[in-house]
């Protein structure tokens, strides 16, 4: 019983990162065999003899002109990803300190019309949304997808913020105040240090949505103007147009995945407390 | 917002005082952004299919648009394959879902333990909470292929040129284990906020009674962290409920896979059936409350207590 | 009128003309897009994705929301008769009309396979670009071993026999996608039948699935699917995936496009290509397969039309420049360069003049197309097309005595819209 307590932990470890990585190796394994030996059939996990090709995919994939199209959309999608998530935290920001500081009639309103749009089913959206955007002008472009971005990212980001403001000892500020500092300091010494940490956990796990989503991105756009990395993905074309490219799809995929990482592992503490907050307290 | 004060409750005749007031009209002010931003993108696109979809209407042939009243809504409800849809759609969630819940409980206990390796364990389990659900369902596709994968070569009792996508439960499996490994760390995260709830003096205690590890797991530990897991199910449970993007990229529909969702985009953004897509977009729409409804009343998920409110 | 819009844009500068291309032969397109440039305007490229059917949801959304810069677009012959009925298309400037419309009674350069299929309502909606068709590809070895006489006409029965007998395997399209209706379309032409006739009639079209020859269709699908000449990935096969079998031993009959030579041609000694030149010699064709023995087949027609966007600023500008893009040149380039080929009688002669292609090879294109059949052309194709998948798919579910008649009512049903897809 000892024994396998001991070893119980350990592998447990092993299965968590074996879970979780094993895709991810086998995803960057795929982006280093040779687009011809996967025409020919190339199974197994590690490349076969011979078909290892190293950066090339990686260099074709951002350099060759005939895929222009994904530096493109890397570029959509950061731009239209960290506008959006700027925008909705901004906006979420004031609705959760309204509803976490305030008390005023229709809080529990705006509460419920968040939850409702949290549960929203996206694709029962895109067929009017195609229709009025095309009236208002702004299908295929960047703030045809902000737009919806943000509205489906605010009642996530209201609700981690408010949840983050509630903890916030506000008595501070007041005894800030007292203590002769103007309202303005004590609001930006005291109280947006407190804040910042779940401003930032709500703009990640914002940034996080927007940049997987996929119905909005092949629905309202139609060229490289403003599609972004996953409806990309999608459509993505070689040379053979009637081979997917699985290695240079497997590279484009690898480096969509590299900001997250990045993002991950900076962040990785602050992602778990916002995913954590307010959800389970009881 | 007008809507709001109807849809509060008087204060009973008193009057407001001042700073009630003042702070009334600044909740509002602050909230109006939100409420606006957010009712723009899905009250009136909604209101506007549920106009549409009294109409044959193709996209194709606007000319020929003619009022039909509900029919759009018999043809739906009478069709065959939109219950087919919605029986694998509730297929996908309940097996996700389950799945997820053990495999991510699991995690969590694991996680929770874990002192050494604690952040190495945490921005692994990110990883793919973060990746791009396209990217993970191209990742299992290629993994599941017979010509480029490595699932046959590895699994034993499968021929190595096994076609998972050429019949419906292995290509629904596939589907399955993209959709599960994608989310179950979601899960286990807000299972491991749940379980950090569970006190240790509770399970000190039951250990020194000499509960077993299987009691103190099922009397103590689960029944203390109920909250947790209503609402990881729920959450989850939408969304599996809205599956869309693992099927379009590993199957695009074929073999029996097609969800509610798929059905609907396929015959508004593909085959630019305005009328009956926009039927099926209310009927995915109130399918979706209902499930909510249903799992909030089966489980009696608190959802104020948790918003805090409790 | 061009004048204003000229004057008006003047002042930024040259207007751009935005030409939608396929994937295939896209350097091409690019080439001709900077060739057929001229001092008044200029022609940029956008890609559109790779299968049919995401290429037409591409355009007909931009279109239907009238958008101006959807200037010229590469069609396939199926698009067209439902983006000129919705109004997509500008008609094509009158002398080129004639010529095509005379083009189909024979009269024309045009190869009337081709031209038949800009046609929709009267009226010539697109230029040919170029002209596609489906042969059987095969090894000489394979045929060989199994006695089959290749110099005749053979039938599907006769190539999926052979196939197992000699441990060999028949590459098809059978994805569900566009390119099975493709083979279905041709099976069940092939003998004599139709998917839908009077397609004119729109929604209330006639469904001729069930019939002798839906019945012949379905049969050498089931033929197929059972036996063991059918290829692992069956129910997933494309024109690319049914490629590589052909160089493991002892290969495939294979019915796919004429990129096919190019393509292998070019990936001697590469993985997935012919091990070397004597093994690429062993590679043969011959007409499409014969659905019904004695009865002739009628090979595929696919290829890329040139149209012009209704809402274009630049209409004028637009059609000089569809004009180019289909010029005898362009069509002799993208045969040479990519393997596609022409749509005009001239362009075959000079592609045949060119010593690239075998001689033999280049008759079988050119008989192939002009005794070939198109798909249904109606403006409600995608349901169609969408239905039949629904119904064929996956193969091994096909049986001669229930699909046919199912797939009929079903797309009976859908057509007018009682049921859904």
């Amino acid at each position: 019983m000892t024994a396998v307590k001991k070893l119980g932990l350990p592998l447990g470890i092993l299965l968590i990162l074996a879970w979780c990585l094993l895709p991810v190796v086998w995803i960057i394994s795929l982006s280093l065999k040779s687009e011809e030996s996967i025409t020919a059939g190339n199974p197994g996990f590690l490349p076969a003899e011979g078909t290892f090709v190293g950066w090339e995919n990686y260099e074709k994939v951002l350099t060759d002109p005939l895929y222009d199209y994904f530096p493109r959309a890397i570029l959509n999608s950061i731009g239209i990803s960290l506008i959006a998530t700027l925008l909705s935290v901004i906006v979420a920001t004031l609705a959760a300190y309204a509803i976490a500081r305030l008390e005023f009639r229709g809080k529990r309103l705006v509460l419920s019309i968040s939850l409702a749009i949290a549960m929203f089913p996206v694709v029962s959206l895109v067929g009017p949304l195609f229709d009025m955007w095309r009236a208002f002008g702004i299908y295929d472009t960047w703030p045809g997808l902000i737009i919806p971005y943000m509205s489906f990212t605010l009642p996530l980001a209201i609700w981690t913020l408010s949840a983050f403001f509630r903890e916030i000892p506000w008595e501070l500020e007041q005894a800030a105040q007292v203590d002769g500092a103007t309202s303005w300091q004590a609001f930006r010494k005291v109280i947006v240090p407190l804040a910042a940490p779940g401003v930032f956990t709500a703009a990640i796990l914002t940034f996080f949505f927007a940049w997987n989503d996929f119905v909005f991105g092949i629905s309202l756009t139609s060229t490289e103007a403003a599609r972004p990395i996953p409806a990309s993905l999608a459509f993505f074309v070689g040379s053979d147009p009637f081979n997917r490219p699985a290695s240079l799809l497997a590279a484009a995929a690898v480096l969509a995945t590299i900001p997250i990482i990045v993002i991950v592992l900076i962040f990785q503490r602050k992602i778990v407390a916002g995913l954590t907050s307010g959800a389970v307290k009881g | 917002m007008t809507g709001a004060h109807v849809a509060t409750a008087p204060t009973g005749g008193a009057v407001d005082s001042d700073r009630t007031r003042a702070e009334n009209s600044l909740g509002r002010r602050l909230v109006l952004p939100a409420v606006v931003l957010m009712l723009l993108v899905t009250a009136f696109p909604m209101l506007r299919a549920i106009w549409l979809s009294t109409f044959d209407y193709s996209l194709t042939a606007p000319d020929e648009r003619s009022f039909v009243g509900l029919s759009n809504y018999w043809t739906a409800l009478t069709d065959d394959l939109f219950w087919q849809t919605t029986g694998i759609t509730v297929f996908y969630m309940v097996f996700t879902v389950a799945v997820e819940l053990v495999i991510g409980f699991a995690f969590a206990m694991v996680m929770h333990r874990v002192i050494f390796a604690r952040g190495v364990v945490r921005t692994s389990i990110l990883i793919p909470y973060g990746i791009i659900t396209v990217v993970s369902g191209f990742a299992w596709q290629f993994a599941f292929s017979s010509t480029n994968g490595f699932v046959n070569g590895w699994l034993p009792f499968i021929g190595d040129d096994f076609n998972w996508f050429g019949e419906s439960m292995p290509a629904i499996v596939a589907i399955c284990v993209s959709e599960i490994w994608k989310t179950t760390p979601f899960m286990s995260l807000l299972l491991l906020a749940g379980l950090a709830q569970v006190s240790e003096d509770m399970l000190e205690a039951a250990k020194v009674d000499g509960a077993t590890w299987w009691q103190r797991l099922f009397k103590v530990i689960l029944p203390n962290m109920r909250a947790a897991i209503m609402v990881a199910v729920l959450f989850r449970a939408l969304d599996a409920y809205r599956i869309f993007d693992n099927i379009f990229v590993m199957t695009n529909g074929a073999q029996d896979t097609a969800s509610i969702s798929f059905l609907t985009y396929r015959q508004t953004i593909e085959q630019f059936q305005l009328g009956l897509g926009s039927a099926l977009s209310v009927l995915l729409f109130l399918s979706v409350l209902l499930v909510a409804y249903l799992i909030v009343k089966l489980f009696r998920v608190d959802l104020a207590a948790a918003r805090q409110e409790g | 009128m061009s004048t204003a819009l000229l004057a008006a844009c003047g002042a930024e500068g040259k207007p751009e003309l935005h030409w939608y291309v396929n994937p295939d032969g896209v350097d091409t397109f690019e080439t001709y897009a900077d060739t057929c440039s001229t001092d008044e305007y200029d022609i940029s490229v956008e890609q559109l994705p790779s299968s049919a059917t995401d290429q037409r949801v591409q355009l007909a959304r931009r279109l239907a929301a009238e958008d101006s810069s959807t200037d010229l677009m590469n069609l396939d012959p199926v698009f067209v008769a439902e983006f000129a009925n919705a109004g997509w298309l500008a008609e094509v400037p009158e002398e080129t009309a004639e010529e095509i419309m005379g083009s189909v009674e024979g009269q024309g350069s045009y190869l009337a396979g081709a031209a038949e299929t800009v046609i929709w309502d009267d009226t010539v909606y697109a230029l040919p670009q170029w002209a596609n068709t489906q042969v059987l590809w095969y090894r000489k070895s394979l045929a060989e071993a199994a006695g089959l006489d290749m110099t005749q006409p053979v039938t599907w029965q006769q190539i999926i026999d052979a196939a197992a007998t000699e441990g060999g395997s028949v590459g098809v399209q059978a994805n569900r996608y566009e390119g099975y209706v493709v083979w279905l379309n041709a099976l069940i032409q092939g003998a004599g039948g139709e998917i839908v006739g009077n397609t004119e009639a729109g929604r209330d079209a006639e469904v001729e699935l069930d019939s002798d020859a839906g019945r012949a269709a379905a049969g050498v699908v089931q033929a197929l699917a059972d036996s063991d000449a059918a290829q692992p990935d069956l129910s997933v096969s494309n024109e690319g995936t049914v490629l590589g079998p052909m160089w493991t031993d002892p290969g495939e009959f294979m019915v796919n496009w004429t990129f096919v030579y190019a393509t292998y041609r070019d990936t001697v000694g590469q993985p997935g290509g012919p091990a070397d030149e004597q093994a690429f010699e062993d590679l043969g064709w011959a007409r499409y397969p014969a659905t019904v023995e004695g009865e002739e087949s009628r090979p595929p027609i696919g290829g890329i039309h040139i149209g012009v966007g209704a809402y274009s600023d630049h209409p004028d500008h637009a059609a000089e420049a569809a004009a180019c893009v289909t010029s005898t040149q362009a069509q002799v380039d993208l045969a040479l360069n990519n393997g596609l080929m022409p749509s005009t009688e001239e362009a075959y002669e000079e592609v045949a003049d060119s010593g690239e292609f075998p001689e033999d090879l280049i008759d079988l294109y050119r008989t192939s197309v002009d005794t070939g059949g198109p798909r249904p052309k109606s403006a409600f194709y995608p349901l169609i097309s969408n239905a039949v998948q629904d119904q064929w798919h996956s193969p091994a579910s096909v049986d001669p005595d229930r699909t046919p008649q199912r797939s009929a009512d079903f797309l009976r049903a859908v057509l007018s819209g009682e049921e859904l897809l």
